[in-house]
């Protein structure tokens, strides 16, 4: 790792009051009842959610991250730009990032607008990232699974043309037709905002970034797998002409932090199981007709199968990128995870399931003023 | 009974694999949204008919193709491959989407067709009577809902999970996606059906879970020169009543 390096922010909002027997769903997503929504509560957590970011510019935290989920406690920003328009007046430095609105859910002169209008409020402070959506999301919407990924390759080309070419143009295609694509404002940042896709590792979409020349972050991905996924994005990439900086590809973490391992492991261990088995729990609904090509659904099957058995905080830390204990520790596994995936942006979740608000403000703070300078200063010694 | 002949035909792209064996007038099968269960219930046909029983694009044995995204595009695919074949006037049966296709085909092809069957067919709206969205509901729920003796079925599942089965499935329900996600019921019918002047035979079962019976009275209602047979079974009449396969081989004759 060289220069300056970045961290975000990232949460989820998660409806963390969960009924009783929650257990006896084989899904907290897409047919888990709105019943159990209770918006009082609601309305204390989004306060709650939104002065933990607010927190986060204040503690110099590079970037604040949230995104898009629906019909799920897992998540309460079902429409993210709304969130970040609130982020917006509160927070000075931070980039914002919405990572992001699924393109497919929204008609795409719709989008570029919300975005450009985010990006105009904050003076160019959005950044963007388009995920194909999971494929719960598409239980949720009249949208096929199916014709998902062309779909989102028009959608795609549409928001660049609008923000790329003077309005207005125009676009006849299979999914949309514009007579007149000239959507106000356009964004404060010519031609538009950073983007990135976000995916879990398909290699259509690794290809559409190659292409597009956008950053990517996986997500839900093994430590190897990912890697090997920023490796191929590096060479997809030089084909089409682009060459990726480390910037580009935001390594999703797992963090928390404090004064001993065991306090973190006993603080944290709790709230990460809850989030992978609870609130992470989408049974078949991963995976709608056409969402994945058969190959795909078979891999993943197939490992679904063998991820089977009790939450082990030890086998999970060795999977996917997960940072518990001291500053010194955490400090040390992004140090040499940020060497081993060749990036210097850390795309840190600070809160998940129903960890309380001391616990996750204690973490901030404590990876703001003992990790963020731990690692800065390792960067500058090279 | 003539044991099913595998032919291979190249239809517009798209490899097109039928069955067929028998002697006497063309007898097309329309399968539903599924291949479970395979083709072998239409050699019963084939003492009487030239039976052919051709995979859907995207089903079975059949190759795929992705740029297929509506039924019209299944009924262009036909009439393409009863050229292919020469067929110049066929009996049309069609099983769940399967009768829909027929149906649709029998109404914009109407001169094509000697004789048309439609067995429990799907994609109806009938707001009192809905059929059931099989896109929404989960696999394991599904299979056991298409017989009401399961008995019949059980021999097509795999014992334990099997990835290829999975996959099998996963690829017809993703072509079923592609067609039918966003629209499941087809709101157009109704005013089409009319033109379905040839001898028309509806056949359910009283125990169909996926669309019920109840449905056979609305359909009645936009075809009243159609006959009708109901029979002891659920949705897959085709393997589970040799009586229901008898009596349209029968009206057909």
């Amino acid at each position: 790792m060289s220069g300056r390096l970045r961290f975000n922010a990232m949460h989820f909002m998660p409806y963390i009051y969960l009924p009783e027997n929650h257990k006896d769903y084989k899904s907290l997503w897409v047919d888990f009842s709105n019943k159990n929504y209770d918006p009082e509560k609601g309305h204390e957590l989004y306060n709650r959610y939104l002065s933990e970011l607010v927190l986060a510019d204040r503690l110099g935290f590079d970037a604040i991250v949230v995104n898009e989920h629906h019909n799920t406690v897992y998540s309460m920003m079902a429409t993210p730009n709304v969130i970040a328009a609130a982020l917006i007046p509160q927070t000075k430095n931070a980039r914002i990032c919405v990572w992001g609105v699924p393109p497919n859910f929204m008609l795409p002169n719709r989008l570029a607008e919300e975005y450009a209008i985010l990006d105009v409020m904050s003076k160019g402070r959005l950044e963007i990232a388009f995920p194909l959506g999971t494929g719960m999301e598409y239980w949720a919407h009249p949208i096929s699974p199916a014709q998902a990924r062309e779909r989102f390759r028009e959608s795609l080309k549409i928001m660049l043309q609008a923000w790329s070419e003077d309005g207005p143009t125009t676009h006849y295609g299979k999914f949309y037709t514009y007579r007149f694509l000239n959507p106000w404002p356009r964004p404060y940042q010519r031609p538009h905002p950073p983007c990135y896709i976000v995916g879990s590792g398909s290699p259509e979409t690794i290809e559409i970034a190659a292409e597009l020349g956008f950053g990517y972050s996986s997500v839900f991905v093994p430590r190897k797998k990912a890697e090997e996924l920023n490796a191929t994005l590096r060479e997809r990439s030089a084909c089409y002409g682009h060459t990726m900086r480390p910037d580009q590809f935001p390594l999703l973490t797992y963090v928390y932090v404090a004064e001993t391992q065991d306090e973190a492991e006993r603080e944290y261990a709790i709230h990460l199981q809850r989030f992978f088995e609870d609130y992470a729990r989408a049974a078949a609904y991963i995976a709608p007709p056409g969402y994945l090509s058969v190959d795909q659904l078979k891999i993943r099957a197939e490992g679904a199968d063998k991820m089977h058995g009790g939450f082990d905080l030890d086998a999970i830390s060795k999977s996917f990128f997960i940072a518990v204990g001291t500053p010194e520790k955490v400090a040390n596994l992004l140090g040499e995870w940020g060497t081993q995936m060749g990036t210097n942006h850390f795309n840190n979740v600070v809160h998940v399931a129903d960890m309380p608000y001391w616990k996750t403000v204690k973490n901030m703070t404590l990876f703001a003023e003992e990790v963020i300078p731990r690692l800065q200063a390792g960067g500058k010694e090279e | 009974m003539a044991k099913l002949v595998r032919e291979k035909h190249t239809i517009d792209g798209v490899e097109t694999v039928l069955y067929a064996a028998g002697q006497g007038e063309p007898l097309v099968f329309f399968h539903g949204a599924g291949t479970l269960g395979g083709l072998e219930f239409a050699e019963t046909w084939t003492d009487r008919f030239r039976v052919i029983v051709p995979f859907h694009p995207g089903f079975g044995e059949s190759g795929d193709d992705p740029t297929l995204t509506e039924p019209h595009d299944y009924l262009m695919h036909y009439l393409e491959l009863f050229d292919a074949l020469g067929l110049d006037k066929v009996n049309l049966v069609g099983l769940s989407f399967g009768g829909y296709l027929a149906a649709k085909f029998a109404v914009e092809h109407g001169h094509r067709i000697k004789k048309l069957v439609l067995a429990a067919p799907a994609c109806m709206p009938d707001e009192k009577h809905p059929m059931v969205d099989i896109l929404a509901v989960p696999a394991e729920t599904l299979v056991p809902m298409l017989v009401s003796n399961f008995d019949v079925l059980k021999k097509y599942l795999p014992e334990k999970p099997d990835l290829n089965f999975i996959g099998d499935r996963y690829r017809e329900a993703t072509t079923f996606a592609r067609l039918m996600w966003e629209h499941p019921l087809d709101f157009r019918l109704p005013r089409h059906l009319h033109r379905l002047k040839m001898p028309t035979l509806l056949v359910w079962g009283d125990e169909d879970r996926i669309v019920p019976i109840q449905q056979l009275e609305t359909w009645k209602k936009y075809i009243p020169e159609a006959q009708s047979r109901t029979f002891k079974s659920g949705h897959l009449i085709h393997l589970e009543s040799p009586e229901a396969l008898e009596a349209i081989a029968k009206f057909l004759e």
